[in-house]
């Protein structure tokens, strides 16, 4: 039988969708070194999801490191060479990575009422509801 | 929450002063609000990256080159490069220019050419061939030429807090470099985030961005203490000491600010920019306070812009703090063998640019020696220091040992990814290994006198100072005991 769990959190870019979750439990950028450009594949060393390709998917991640590149490479890799993930969830979406969700087009939300490092799992489909930015969003996590 | 204005900026969001400024506005107000701020900062400084500018840049086999060369900025300028009245730095006298970019303009004819050992165009024997596409290259010069039109200044470097455009105390600059913005912020007083790389375009062309983040006390101010031990204080001395040191300090203070203690006496400036520069690897808020050093850091007090705690968190960094940074970001084995060397393919200094203490050094370094044929010796700087080393004989030096030197450029800037299969790059440079490191060369992390020693010997071998600092502790104090190794009271070991 399928477990539910709704989160509310912070929207910092808005929008609304479905996808599978992958959870990075160490700090990663968008930067084209940290995610390739051209694939979608995680490259930043000692990353869980080093190898996998994050195309589709809701990404969840502590926070950002590494290069302000992150800003226009997630942006790159959502609107130019469609390799970008569906939606972000973070404990706080750093600054970085909300100019390049807003740019990308993709949602970001973050200060859940649970950790989502933890209560996310890989797999688990995840539907973000963040209609307005710096206004309540929700999360709603499926798990069969 | 409503964000003020001034009268300028409100006319720049009514389209008063055309319809670059009144798009750049409308990205900064949406930013602003996912931010929460209340106001706009005025700038003096935004650096951001060149753009690649070619037409249709979703033709499929285009697409393809792009997404490898394309650091994801490019299409953010498309829609200002089709406005007729983008132009930047009249009304607002913010001074915009660019980081360095994958080739040296004057140079970017010879990638029709054999290849010539520099980066732009080279073969490692035995593993391939490296050369840059025409048609990006094309593509960047096109962008280039457009942002001069634009009013942008040409100087293609990560370093002009140096020379360039330097802000004052107090002032709002907008870095989208890293390594920069924390020299801005801890050095120089002057307040920037490390700002996202999508804000720097539209900070261009508008002179403002909203107040948030670094711009604010709340964000400058120390969380934590991190303190060298002496041995710490007097034994560093590298240039890849100085970035293996801020990466250590950066690690223990766990992506917090904070105040260092008991620093060696001097930081040249080679050594300062190494230091700092662990920002962007190492820690998302751009901002050290080096106590006795820098502006804001008089007393622990301001450091913690008055509210430190009575038992601040202390951290002690060690050299075997240093040593083990050392180890993390030295990503291949040594070969078998009693000598230990390891084989390399490329030695490369300058990323952020290298300053001029740090060319001299590799100048004296490599005086009268050659570089091993098929190994490649790559010094990239900014302009000024780039005509200053050929003005008083660095250069020639470099060049007559088989190096190369180069400005406006950084091959962090090249698709790495695409250099030839297990590539081996030798460098003291923390920020590029943590750059690169993903991509798949492998990496060697040493001081320069190793350095150049590998890059003419063609391998990689730990100097006598290393052999000392990287024994366990006890052996270390022992070995000391029965062979000292230096007199008085700084162990100077090499």
């Amino acid at each position: 039988m399928a477990q539910t769990i709704v989160l509310t959190g912070i929207a910092r870019s808005k929008g609304k969708v479905k996808a599978e979750a992958m959870v990075n439990r160490q700090r990663i950028g968008w930067a084209f070194n940290h995610v390739g450009n051209e694939d979608g594949m995680v490259m930043a060393p000692g990353a869980d999801t080093k190898g996998k390709i994050v195309t589709g998917k809701i990404f969840v991640y502590p926070t950002t490191a590494g290069s302000t590149s992150g800003a226009f490479s997630l942006y790159y890799k959502c609107k130019v060479s469609n390799h970008g993930p569906a939606g972000l969830i973070c404990q706080e979406v750093h600054w970085i990575d909300i100019s390049g969700a807003i740019a990308g087009e993709i949602p970001a939300v973050d200060k859940l009422d649970q950790d989502p490092i933890t209560t996310i799992k890989d797999g688990d489909m995840v539907e973000i509801d963040a209609p307005e930015v710096g206004e309540k969003a929700t999360v709603t996590i499926t798990r069969t | 929450m409503k964000m003020k204005l001034t009268r300028y900026q409100q006319e720049m969001l009514d389209g008063k002063h055309g319809e670059a400024k009144q798009f750049c506005m409308d990205k900064l107000m949406d930013f602003g609000k996912a931010v929460e701020a209340t106001e706009m900062v005025d700038l003096v400084l935004t650096l951001n990256c060149c753009p690649i500018y070619v037409k249709d840049r979703l033709e499929p086999k285009r697409l393809e080159k792009l997404n490898a060369y394309d650091l994801g900025h490019s299409p953010l300028y498309d829609p200002i490069f089709a406005m007729k009245d983008a132009h930047v730095h009249d009304e607002s006298g913010t001074e915009c220019g660019n980081d360095p970019y994958m080739c040296q303009l004057d140079k970017a004819k010879e990638i029709k050419g054999p290849p010539n050992g520099k980066p732009w165009n080279f073969e490692i024997p035995g593993k391939g061939t490296f050369k840059l596409d025409e048609e990006m290259v094309g593509g960047f010069q096109a962008g280039y030429d457009k942002l001069m039109e634009h009013g942008w200044l040409p100087w293609l470097s990560c370093n002009p807090y140096f020379n360039t455009r330097i802000p004052k105390m107090g002032e709002y600059a907008a870095s989208s470099e890293s390594s920069a913005a924390c020299y801005i912020n801890t050095i120089l007083g002057a307040r920037t985030n490390r700002e996202s790389a999508v804000n720097t375009v539209y900070c261009a062309y508008t002179g403002c961005l909203p107040k948030y983040g670094t711009h604010l006390d709340e964000f400058r101010a120390a969380k934590c203490i991190v303190e060298l031990t002496d041995e710490v204080r007097d034994n560093i001395k590298g240039m890849a000491d100085w970035g293996a040191l801020g990466a250590a300090i950066a690690e223990k203070a766990q992506n917090r600010i904070m105040a260092v203690l008991n620093l060696p006496k001097k930081m040249g400036p080679g050594a300062t920019k190494n230091l700092i520069s662990c920002a962007s690897p190492g820690m998302n808020d751009p901002m050290m306070h080096l106590m006795g050093y820098t502006p804001e850091s008089p007393t622990l007090e301001a450091a913690f812009k008055g509210k430190m705690p009575k038992n601040p968190e202390r951290y002690t960094v060690t050299m075997e703090d240093v040593v083990e940074m050392y180890r993390h970001l030295n990503a291949i084995a040594p070969a078998p063998g009693p000598e230990r060397a390891k084989p390399v393919d490329i030695v490369f200094f300058g990323c952020p640019h290298a300053t001029w203490d740090e060319v001299r050094e590799v100048a004296r370094l490599v005086k009268g020696k050659k570089v091993k044929e098929g190994v490649k010796l790559w010094v990239q700087t900014d302009t000024p220091t780039y005509f200053m080393a050929q003005h008083y004989g660095d250069t020639k030096t470099i060049e007559d040992a088989g190096g190369h030197i180069f400005h406006q450029t950084c091959i962090a800037m090249s698709p790495i990814r695409h250099y030839p299969k297990g590539t081996v790059i030798a460098t003291d440079s923390f920020k590029y290994v943590k750059l690169g490191g993903g991509f798949g060369p492998k990496w060697i992390y040493g001081n320069p006198e190793a350095l150049v020693n590998a890059a003419v010997t063609g391998v990689f071998t730990p100097t006598a100072r290393w052999e000392y600092w990287s024994k366990p502790r006890k052996d270390r104090l022992d070995s000391e005991r029965e062979r000292p190794l230096y007199q008085g009271e700084r162990p100077m070991v090499d």
